[in-house]
């Protein structure tokens, strides 16, 4: 059996047959859903409730129209959304009704109120005033009944006499359509939150597996096991089994996240389609194709950092060192996490096809853009092509690194040093 | 393979790191079932050539060959191996870091957890095998090392610097496992900066300085070539009368001992009868031939001369 073998084997099961394997495997997703389980709960515990406010309307022209628009509005049971509980036209002091209205809402006797400046005809702006913004999560029920009334009145004034204004003005919200492969499906931000998770799995995994290659190759240099291990291994043995060892910690990890996330996920659907068998229910469709893409340039890509990290950990000989050195490389991480949000906007833009052909950013902006849209196949190819020799061109180089590394001690080469190691025979 | 082919043969061989010399030109043979010193202060070359022969590092210049063969794996498979700085894997367990390290030379696992067993029970740490090496402790742990150095069943044994940290019971039991593979006509390099241990043990040597090979050969060899120069004293009282430079070129004072090298042609005697003049009384008065030590020094003092 070659010994290559062994160098894989051991390094895996002594990650694998660790607590700190079992703490990262179960309890870190245990954690999330755990954080997710208790929103939800608390979230159907509180149940939207019908909010309290007061209108005060300088003009004494808008406040009953608005009131009574707001009216109309009905929370998703059927009840309504707004019980507007006075409405003060002509104030005869605002100065002294804003402070009184303060007051209330500050005691919760109100939820909030609107204020409906005397100029809002000239352009003043009208004013919502609420003690907690988080229970009126849209401004739009009052914008529009606020538009409807003003139109109603100027219409009015104007000796125009309209009965049903509401349904002369009602426009239909606008739906967005996401063009795909296989064809159009109705987008709900759905490709914005498998492009967001996605990277930030393929970020967080690339990281975190990466640094864990970095002090395996350190730990075997600092407990000095290298200088047995050379006697019996070639360096480039050590080294790919040192990676492959770890990536197959990297996929069981993964694996078991897979199967109970969708062992989860198929339960957790039922129970949400049984709780509110109305609600059309927020459910995330992956495509296979995306998923698939995902997985290729997490691989590679763990191949190119992890094998980057290792060559660190086989320079340095201590563990203040080794972040030093490791620096550069997870700013090419934390990086092309950054920059996701330029590809995000515009996925398409000659700046984002640029950005998801380097190699480096390629692992995680490639597949932001495969998750929103699909780009030319030969977009895909071209950048996969080349991950893949950017990838070899570092494993080669970080081979030769490793091995000269392994066997130096003491002061932290420089990087000039580092170089002249790529030619020692 | 050639029976009688030599375990090391080296030839002319160097290796540079940059613009540093490790190893110059060296050459050097080592016959099956010697047990070879290789002697020489820090930083001399002892490890670069070492690694060379374990094929961990490659030579820039020359030719070497282990039992014959150029370096490939299996040969690395022949070769046991005990670096100066000892350390396993802390969190692993006793017998599963030597069956790990016993497979990476080829040895079936089954095979080598048996074997591993034995030799802990011999080294009397059999009950560890099971914990940690973490848990044990520094002396137990070089045992283990060892174990990990000849469970394979090396042709060819290096050792580098053996008895360093080890104390006097272990470094016993160390040497007398040494001394029975090398019975056993395995091939021992013992590698060191101290020259008064390998003196004792070793049959023939290679000393080198600054990469470069200062002499090597059969120890008793090198030895009479210096002849009886040296005298060994032992006394109590005045000292004093040590100062006769007409007849000692050299004193080493070791405490209660001293070795005083002779002029070429000087009569010891004069040192005795001195001695006695001057009332001293004489517990020992040997005439030897010089200490390794000092032949070392004496060689290199006159390459830089």
């Amino acid at each position: 059996m070659p010994k290559l073998w062994f160098v894989v084997k051991r390094e895996y099961l002594t990650r694998v047959a660790t607590k700190g394997f079992i703490i990262s495997t179960v309890a870190i997703p245990l954690f999330i859903i755990g954080l997710i389980v208790f929103q939800v709960m608390m979230a159907a515990r509180q149940p939207l409730h019908t909010l309290r406010i007061s209108i005060a309307d300088e003009t004494g022209q808008l406040g009953e129209i608005t009131a009574s628009l707001l009216a109309k509005q009905k929370l998703p049971d059927g009840r309504p959304a707004f019980l507007v509980s006075h409405v003060y036209e002509h104030p005869p002091s605002p100065e002294s009704l804003r402070p009184k209205l303060t007051t209330m809402t500050r005691r919760q006797q109100l939820d909030g109120y609107l204020w409906i400046p005397s100029g809002v005809a000239s352009g003043q702006k009208p004013e919502l005033v609420v003690a907690n913004p988080g229970a009126f999560p849209m401004l739009d029920p009052f914008t529009s009944a606020l538009r409807e009334a003003m139109i109603a009145t100027r219409l009015k004034s104007q000796g125009v006499r309209v009965e049903n204004l509401s349904t002369l003005l009602r426009a239909s919200g606008v739906r967005l359509i996401h063009l795909t492969g296989k064809g159009e499906s109705e987008d709900r931000g759905q490709a914005f939150v498998i492009a967001i998770a996605m990277a930030t799995v393929l970020y967080g995994s690339l990281l975190m597996y990466g640094l864990t290659t970095m002090r395996s190759v350190l730990e075997e240099k600092t407990t000095r096991m290298m200088e047995i291990l050379v006697s019996s291994v070639r360096p480039f043995e050590l080294l790919a089994g040192k990676i492959l060892g770890v990536a197959a910690v990297g996929l069981t990890q993964f694996l078991i996240w897979a199967i109970s996330g969708g062992l989860l996920a198929a339960y957790g659907f039922r129970m949400v389609r049984g709780a509110n068998p109305a609600g059309s229910g927020f459910h995330i469709d992956l495509p296979p194709a995306v998923l698939a893409y995902a997985v290729i340039y997490f691989i590679i890509g763990y191949f190119l950092f992890a094998a980057m990290y290792a060559a660190v950990g086989s320079v340095v000989s201590s563990e203040q060192d080794a972040q030093q050195l490791q620096m550069p490389i997870t700013l090419l991480l934390v990086g092309s996490y950054i920059l996701f949000g330029i590809v995000m906007r515009d996925p398409n833009s000659s700046v984002s096809v640029t950005l998801s052909m380097i190699p480096f950013f390629a692992p995680i902006l490639m597949v932001i853009r495969i998750a929103l849209e699909a780009p030319p196949l030969w977009q895909i190819g071209l950048s996969l092509l080349l991950l893949v020799l950017a990838t070899l061109g570092v494993i080669y180089a970080s081979a030769r690194v490793y091995r000269v590394g392994i066997l130096m001690y003491g002061k932290k080469p420089s990087l000039v040093e580092i170089f002249r190691w790529l030619r020692y025979s | 393979m050639e029976d009688k082919a030599d375990a090391v043969m080296a030839a002319d061989v160097s290796k540079h790191f940059d613009s540093v010399t490790a190893v110059h030109k060296l050459s050097l043979r080592i016959q099956q079932g010697a047990l070879f010193g290789l002697l020489g202060p820090n930083g001399a070359g002892k490890t670069t050539t070492l690694r060379m022969i374990m094929r961990v590092l490659a030579p820039d210049h020359g030719d070497l060959r282990i039992f014959g063969q150029a370096l490939t794996e299996s040969v690395q498979n022949l070769i046991g191996y005990l670096p100066e700085e000892r350390g396993l894997y802390p969190r692993m367990k006793v017998l599963d870091v030597l069956v790990f390290l016993a497979s990476l030379k080829g040895v079936p696992e089954a095979e080598a957890r048996e074997r591993g067993r034995a030799w802990l029970d011999r080294l009397e740490i059999g009950g560890w095998a099971a914990r940690k090496v973490n848990d044990l402790s520094k002396g137990m742990q070089q045992k283990v090392q060892f174990i990990a150095a000849v469970l394979h069943r090396p042709r060819l044994l290096i050792l580098d610097e053996p008895f360093a940290g080890l104390d006097p019971v272990n470094a016993a039991v160390i040497k007398e496992i040494m001394l029975e593979m090398h019975d056993q006509g395995i091939t021992v390099i013992l590698s060191s900066h101290r020259m008064e241990q390998v003196e004792m043990m070793c049959e023939s040597i290679c000393l080198i300085n600054a990469g470069e090979k200062v002499l090597d050969g059969e120890l008793r060899a090198i030895k009479q070539e210096y002849g009886k120069n040296t005298v060994r004293l032992e006394y109590s009282g005045d000292g004093a009368f040590l100062e006769m430079p007409e007849v000692i070129e050299k004193l080493n004072r070791h405490g209660a001992a001293v070795e005083a090298k002779l002029r070429p042609g000087a009569d010891a005697q004069k040192i005795l009868k001195a001695a006695v003049d001057r009332g001293v009384s004489i517990r020992r008065f040997e005439l030897m031939e010089p200490p390794l030590n000092d032949i070392f020094i004496e060689k290199v003092s006159k390459r830089h001369a």
